[in-house]
């Protein structure tokens, strides 16, 4: 099957699969006991006032019209409009995702720099200290909750150390302040933009990262085992290749294809981890925003959220998957 | 490896049943006498200035206060021994009493999951067609939730409702009458909370792993002889399920369900972290109280993060030992 009609069918499946998070989170709101607009009103307020800002938003249309309403909407980025501050609900999503993705992105960062060497020095030194201290690591790694962690390393690093912050980060500081600098030649402002990025991201990035570095390390080790019992490196290594070059060369570059697919399936869990992750820091994300927006019921702002973790989940593993049969032909055949 | 985690889950299992006998303290009692009081061998010692007295009244010099250099000890008591948190209850009897809720939970949250999934990708795997195009549909659906997000969403609809059960070991007496025989506090909570939301929540979020898994094995098993010569013989198909397909597919939900647990008891406490907790017996709701004491007090925080850490080890063993000895292919999310 060529590359096309391969992401063609998987685009498909992908709509359909963003189709069904649309009706589960719209439906959410209608599980919701006590009427939607009652959010905005105080409790006293007369039936009259009630049923004018409900027909406002359209709460009085029927059902099947506010789902059918919201569906046409999505297309062109419309996701209702926030009832706590009456601005569209898509916006406000997306201002908080860059602080989200920045933590995700270096949390991922941390995990793979540490975890895949961690992950091979475990496999090429079986039952050495090396291995027992990687698998100990990875295995309380998988076994910590993350805001514990968090709150650990603040105590740590923070209170008793006084190394990092433990204060909310600032406005102005993120990866957009120090690309504006470095655009405008800035480079001192860029360089101690970097720094005061690093001061405020080390410790949420650490705690974010280290269910996946361990889980890495787990698959790497796991994987390169696996991979150097294989025939095909007897063969290589018989052949006379250096044993760093098939070590590196063959058994490492199949052990991170699969590991490959299994970081995209993990998308759920770095963003449900972030959520978290921000509460404990206080870091001004997406988790803050989806948190914030339950508690005040603020449901447009919620689906919002929620839709829009499940497109990016859906794009991110329909090109896992592209990759994927680009590497290793076979699977797109069945 | 696996025998430490038997070990961990053994002791895990017993403090949470036993929790009425093992607390040292009601674990709701407040002392603010004792608050903040750190665990014994942690106590800390400083110097102060304290005004001198004589007759109870201070001494005056030149206009100033006589003070005098005494040394201060940060009072620590075997009575308390992981400390006591802001209100001055007791960390270790909370820590006791937040394996029920980590326990109820994890169990009942797995075996709510294990039912409907089980049915469901049993059904999926052996019809085949149509049923199962539509299974694997609602489950890919599914995975693109996060579901800490989902969970937190769904506790946030429903609210977080916990139903209060009598607890057989002090309302039969039988607790009371030991702990006043060996001169401990009596007067124990006679309820224990089940936070049933949360636990139906939980189950909703995991219920496709195991729907996944038990549709692999149905589809592995129905193209089997026996199946085969059990449909020969007319046995009808909902018969077939449950006594040829089911008992066979048994070794991989097992090992799915230890692991599920262990997902399950960090979900639990992520939620009751962020507030979402039927019961404020529990690790989650017991860490989120001592992060606001982060600068002060660090033991509040650290014991029952500990436990949960330690429990979710032991299952994790577990798990592994399972799946490496009876089945080495399948998944399943492994956490928050």
């Amino acid at each position: 099957m060529s590359l096309a009609r391969f992401l063609l069918r998987r685009s498909l499946q992908g709509i359909f699969v963003i189709w069904g998070v649309v009706t589960v989170v719209f439906g959410l709101r209608f599980i919701a006991p006590g009427a939607p607009e009652n959010v905005l009103l105080p409790p006293d307020v007369s039936e009259a006032t009630r049923q004018q800002v409900a027909a406002e938003l359209g709460l009085d249309q029927p059902l099947y019209l506010q789902y059918f309403d919201y569906i046409v909407g999505l297309p062109v980025g419309d996701m209702g409009t926030s009832l706590v501050t009456r601005t569209p609900a898509s916006g406000r999503v997306l201002s908080t995702l860059p602080a989200t993705l920045e933590l995700a992105i270096a949390a991922t960062v941390v995990a793979i720099v540490i975890a895949i060497p961690l992950g091979v020095i475990s496999a090429t030194r079986r039952h050495k200290p090396a291995d027992y201290g990687a698998t100990l690591f990875s295995l309380v790694g998988i076994s910590t909750p993350n805001f514990w962690l968090g709150i650990m390393l603040v105590i740590i690093f923070s209170v008793q150390i006084g190394w990092f912050p433990s204060s909310r980060r600032p406005v102005g500081i993120g990866i957009d302040a120090i690309l504006a600098d470095l655009v405008a030649l800035q480079l001192e402002a860029a360089a101690s933009g970097l720094r005061d990025w690093l001061y405020y991201i080390t410790l949420p990035a650490i705690t974010l990262g280290t269910y996946f570095t361990a889980l890495i390390t787990r698959l790497t080790r796991n994987g390169m085992l696996e991979e150097l019992g294989e025939e095909y490196v007897r063969a290589a290594r018989a052949k006379g290749l250096p044993e760093t070059l098939v070590r590196y060369k063959h058994a490492l570059r199949n052990t991170l294809i699969p590991i490959i697919t299994v970081l995209g399936l993990q998308l759920g869990t770095l963003i449900g981890g972030a959520v978290i992750t921000e509460r404990v820091f206080r870091w001004p994300g997406l988790g803050t925003l989806i948190i914030n927006s339950i508690q005040a019921r603020d449901w447009p702002v919620v689906q919002a959220s929620i839709i829009i973790i499940g497109v990016g989940f859906v794009v991110l593993n329909i090109l896992v998957d592209a990759l994927y049969t680009y590497i290793n032909p076979q699977v797109g055949e069945n | 490896m696996a025998k430490i985690g038997v070990v961990l889950i053994l002791l895990i299992v017993i403090v949470a049943v036993f929790a009425p006998f093992l607390a040292p303290h009601d674990p709701t009692a407040q002392d603010l006498d004792v608050s903040q009081q750190p665990p014994v061998g942690f106590g800390s010692t400083s110097t102060e200035e304290v005004p001198v007295q004589e007759n109870g009244s201070v001494v005056i010099e030149d206009g100033n206060i006589v003070t005098e250099e005494r040394t201060v000890t940060e009072n620590t008591s075997w009575s308390h021994a992981l400390g006591t948190d802001g209100n001055g209850r007791d960390v270790l009897s909370r820590v006791i009493y937040g394996a029920r809720t980590s326990m109820i939970v994890g169990i009942a949250g797995t075996l709510l999951a294990a039912v409907f999934g089980v049915v469901v990708g049993l059904t999926a795997g052996y019809y085949g067609g149509r049923v199962e195009d539509t299974l694997m549909r609602a489950s890919d659906i599914m995975l693109a939730f996060p579901s800490l997000v989902l969970a937190i969403a769904l506790v946030g609809v429903w609210g977080t409702a916990g139903i209060k059960i009598p607890d057989p070991l002090v309302v039969s007496g039988l607790s009371e009458t030991i702990r006043s025989a060996l001169g401990l506090a009596v007067g124990m909570p006679e309820t224990i909370t089940v936070p049933g939301t949360v636990i139906i929540v939980v189950a909703l979020v995991n219920w496709v792993w195991f729907a996944r898994v038990a549709r692999g094995e149905a589809l592995s098993l129905r193209g089997q002889e026996y199946v085969k010569a059990a449909r020969a013989v007319g046995a009808n198909n909902s018969y077939i399920i449950r006594k040829h397909v089911f008992p066979n597919a048994i070794t991989p939900i097992m090992v799915l369900a230890t692991i599920q647990v262990a997902a399950i008891i960090l979900l639990e406490s992520a939620l009751s972290f962020l507030g979402f907790s039927g019961t404020n017996l529990s690790w989650g709701f017991d860490i989120s109280q001592g992060r606001q004491f982060q600068s002060t007090s660090w033991w509040i925080a650290t014991m029952p993060g500990l436990a949960i850490v330690l429990t979710v080890i032991g299952l994790n063993l577990v798990g592994d030992w399972l799946r490496d000895a009876l089945d080495p292919d399948i998944g399943g999310e492994g956490g928050v």
